[in-house]
């Protein structure tokens, strides 16, 4: 499906009306399943991702001194893309690669970011269900288990906040003027570059970076730029979130 | 017919309350003037004046503060930054932040309701809610037969006629080990296994609800409707017990003939008979706890008992036949009755 992209420069309005840094509406709710440690459910537009936390607990045995065994403890996360979330329904096997290479990539940024030294031979379980595809899944994912973990209470150095920065123009287009884009949806990541990026709160500490696309690498810099800009944006959003809730308790407790 | 075209809302949008007010210490940091106390942990909370600090926020940057629980010093500054989002505690010159909700973390002396999940051959392992499983060593339970005797080699071969996997317990926090796993003790005739009764559980601690520590955990209530009494026992680690409650035999006689009458039957799996009304009264008791935790209120004898009160009311009020269930209109007018009060 080609992406009509010429029309963007008469406007500088991209395809759903946004400029070229605004990002989509991103809303959370934390708290919202009972059994679980922490929960959480967000939508960044039209994607839309529910996260439970189970943890930290004791883990089933894996052999010995395997990695469950050790002085930290491990992070597991499980991916969950629902059959209905896409366009085409698409069967996914167990062990599909780009759900495998999404778990690895929040796992180890949540095991880094995390005070996993504090539950000793323990597993912290991120169970991620993804409702509705929209682009920006990586980000929406690691958004959503920032939150929940939050709502479990388990220790962590900082949120980790994470949106998609893209480029107007496609690779081959070669095009030295192209804009960057932040927070791409599913549209414009099939037809343009794009990369994840993840920071650590408001700092400019990249936690995660992915790029899966080619891009000159002349306009590497400025979409990192404003990726990065976007992370500062969805951290304020997400410490609403997790202020009001804290509000209510902190009311309703006092009763 | 003209069309109209709505805006696309998102599903749910929280109450926009405004939160500027709390907002304004971006970089100053937390005032840590004003009052939080020095209140043991996880005991109920009165005042909502506290300060909330969420993770990455920096609580203060004066090196005279150390570092406690819920926070951690960034390396090569002086600045202690919250780890989790919580309320800024001050013990003298500790600084901590309690979490708003958190998973249990075991303490000497709590009173816990456990589930084994694993039988060793001198010791069991127990659910009680931790980050990580607590033992339960054999030396440290009451054996049958009479005062306080050493263990023998036949009570590690007949380990699973005391506790066996799934089998529930009510003990205590004996001691704790350094990675935070507690050890738990039934030495005395309040603990032991559990039976005649259900199990519910609750959110540890936080969320605003939950059960918090408080002067009695374990009590008995006089239900109506004839239903006898009823044992609550209300574990810190947020597992409940309901049950009937069973007179000890003898239980005015002295305390090493009470340690005598250990025998088989304190181990005993099997379910006395429970009356319909007193399963009717242990579910009404369990649906009160529920809708408790729901509105986010604490889990203490007083509220439970105030609960259940209201939760009698409510159904007298009810034409025809007593119903314990709370749900709908029911749980309503209950939480009505209770925020009148």
């Amino acid at each position: 499906m080609p992406l009509d992209t010429s029309t963007y420069s008469l406007a500088l309005l991209r395809l759903d009306g946004r400029r070229w840094n605004e990002l989509r509406r991103l809303t959370a709710q934390i708290s919202t399943q009972a059994a679980a440690d922490g929960s959480s459910y967000l939508e960044m537009g039209n994607t839309k991702v529910i996260c439970t936390v189970t943890g930290p607990a004791e883990g089933k045995r894996t052999g010995g001194a395997g990695t469950g065994g050790g002085n930290e403890a491990e992070v597991r996360v499980e991916i969950g893309i629902a059959g209905f979330s896409g366009v085409d329904r698409k069967r996914r096997g167990r062990n599909d690669k780009r759900i495998s290479e999404m778990q690895t990539t929040i796992s180890n940024t949540f095991a880094s970011s995390l005070f996993t030294h504090l539950y000793p031979h323990s597993t912290i379980n991120i169970n991620i269900h993804i409702l509705s595809q929209d682009g920006s899944l990586l980000a929406a994912c690691l958004n959503a288990s920032t939150l929940a973990l939050i709502d479990a209470g388990i220790p962590m150095r900082n949120y980790i906040c994470a949106c998609t920065a893209g480029s107007t123009s496609s690779h081959s287009a070669n095009d030295e003027a192209a804009d960057p884009l932040l927070d791409l949806n599913n549209l414009e990541e099939q037809e343009l570059p794009f990369l994840t990026v993840a920071t650590v709160g408001e700092s400019d500490e990249v936690a995660v970076l992915v790029l899966e696309t080619r891009v000159q690498m002349g306009r590497l810099e400025g979409m990192l730029a404003v990726g990065v800009d976007g992370c500062k944006q969805v951290r304020e959003i997400l410490d609403g979130v997790v202020r009001r809730r804290g509000k209510r308790i902190l009311e309703s407790a006092a009763v | 017919m003209a069309i109209t075209i709505l805006p696309p809302a998102p599903a749910y949008l929280e109450p926009q309350d405004d939160i500027s007010s709390d907002d304004s210490d971006v970089d100053g940091g937390v005032d840590l003037e004003g009052d939080s106390g020095m209140r043991p942990s996880k005991r109920a909370r009165h005042s909502s004046d506290q300060e909330l600090v969420t993770p990455g926020e920096i609580v203060t940057d004066d090196p005279q503060w150390m570092r406690g629980h819920g926070t951690y010093v960034a390396p090569s500054t002086t600045e202690i930054v919250a780890t989790v989002a919580g309320t800024v505690q001050r013990t003298n010159k500790l600084l901590s932040v309690r979490p708003l909700r958190a998973r249990y973390t075991p303490e000497i002396g709590d009173l816990v309701v456990g589930r084994i999940v694993e039988v060793q051959s001198k010791r069991w392992r127990v659910d009680v809610g931790a980050p990580v499983l607590a033992s339960l060593p054999l030396s440290a339970i009451n054996l049958p037969g009479g005062i306080l005797r050493k263990r023998t080699e036949t009570d590690e071969l007949q380990i699973r006629t005391f506790f066996s996997e799934g089998d529930l317990l009510v003990a205590e926090v004996q001691s704790l080990y350094a990675d935070g796993s507690a050890s738990l003790h039934t030495r005395s005739l309040k603990y032991g296994k559990l039976r005649n009764g259900v199990f519910m559980s609750v959110s540890g601690t936080g969320g605003g609800g939950g059960v918090v520590r408080s002067r009695r955990q374990v009590w008995t209530i006089d239900t109506v409707h004839g239903g006898g009494k009823v044992d609550v026992i209300l574990g810190v680690n947020g597992y409940i017990w309901i049950s009937k409650h069973i007179e000890v035999v003898g239980g005015d006689t002295a305390i090493t003939r009470i340690e005598e009458s250990v025998s088989s039957t304190v181990y005993s799996s099997q379910n006395d008979e429970i009356a319909p009304e007193t399963r009717r009264e242990i579910s009404r008791i369990r649906g009160v706890i529920e809708i408790l935790v729901q509105e986010g209120l604490r889990v203490d004898e007083d509220m439970v008992m105030k609960g259940y009160e209201a939760a009698v009311e409510v159904d007298s009020e009810n034409q025809g036949e007593s119903n314990a269930y709370l749900g709908g209109e029911a749980g309503k007018s209950l939480i009505r009755l209770l925020s009148a009060t």
